[in-house]
């Protein structure tokens, strides 16, 4: 996740790992193996060993 | 008369839309937003550095304004649907303000580059508002593939320099069919009320605010600028004339 490694839990979803992280609320952005993850989703789209994850936020700009 | 700004279908009553970059705090700047009446604000999108503690922005601004992710950062049109997808699927507005800039030392955006990006947008059903040098063929172009308004710049992102463009600008909103936002560059109120007496639907303003000794009440003078140049358009500028032309009558003096 953003180029550092992290372990899963069993059954990881997008949702517990953000919410593991403390990114639970707000607005945080994910796209995983260069595909963005529906918000909609991110709690039934389970995570894999190898997946590359970015995860990006809304943050101040002009 | 209620004079409101439409783009898209979507009607605003502010003409002013605000940056939220480079404030001293996120508490100035959700007053300077609140002061400033602005309906759209603009946030870039970043990867979460999970070494720094960083507060969720969105929280700090008020509910009614629109948010517009910006693809600031992205050199290439592919960089720019990346970075608006992304934040589309995350739950932001499918709204974006394009931005390709490829060269940071005089940031000025790539035509060619967001062209390219704005057609894809468009099509993959983003309502899309381009930051653009005031290049009136370029303009029509990304009218024709579907974007929402045009945002010429008036000078260099940050130079606070005015309409160093407006011979330029001039041509676009006379030519435009969508709503022109007039966007970067503006230094001080004048600059702005400058562009709205020249016609322009609105302006986009961020440094000028926020590096202000006092952002809220500078947020303030803009929004007034703002009314008085729209009033002023409507009310119809004078010429300028190569003579003076007395105001007092010529006879009858004592």
């Amino acid at each position: 996740m953003n180029g550092r490694e992290h372990d899963l839990a069993a059954g990881e979803t997008v949702a517990s790992l953000l919410e593991r992280l403390g990114l639970g609320a707000g607005y945080a952005l994910v796209e995983r193996n260069g595909e963005p993850v529906e918000r909609g989703r991110y709690a039934e789209v389970e995570l894999a060993d190898a997946d590359r994850l970015v995860v990006a936020r809304p943050v101040a700009g002009g | 008369m209620e004079d409101t700004l439409t783009i898209a279908g979507r009607e605003f009553g502010s003409r002013l839309l605000l940056g939220t970059g480079k404030y001293s705090s996120f508490e100035t700047m959700r007053d300077a937003v609140v002061a400033s009446g602005a309906e759209i604000v603009t946030v870039a999108v970043r990867r979460i550095d999970f070494d720094e503690e960083g507060e969720d922005i969105t929280s700090f601004l008020p509910e009614n304004v629109l948010l517009l992710p910006n693809t600031s950062g992205c050199e290439t049109a592919d960089e720019a649907l990346r970075t608006a997808r992304l934040a589309r699927a995350g739950g932001l507005p499918d709204w974006v303000k394009l931005e390709v800039i490829p060269d940071p030392r005089y940031l000025l955006p790539d035509p060619v580059e967001t062209l390219r990006a704005a057609a894809a947008l468009v099509e993959d059903g983003f309502t899309v508002l381009p930051y653009i040098l005031p290049d009136p063929v370029l303009a029509k172009k990304l009218e024709e593939v579907g974007c929402a308004t045009v945002m010429p710049l008036a000078a260099p992102i940050g130079s606070g320099r005015g309409l160093k463009l407006r011979d330029a600008i001039r041509i676009v909103i006379e030519q435009a069919e969508v709503p022109v936002v007039v966007d970067a560059g503006l230094g001080a109120p004048s600059h702005a009320a400058e562009a709205m007496e020249m016609g322009a639907d609105a302006v986009l303003v961020n440094t000028a605010i926020a590096r202000a000794d006092e952002p809220v009440a500078m947020a303030r003078a803009f929004r007034l600028a703002v009314e008085a140049g729209r009033t002023a358009f409507h009310a119809g500028v004078m010429d300028e004339q190569a003579v003076a032309e007395p105001s007092s009558p010529v006879g009858g003096t004592v």
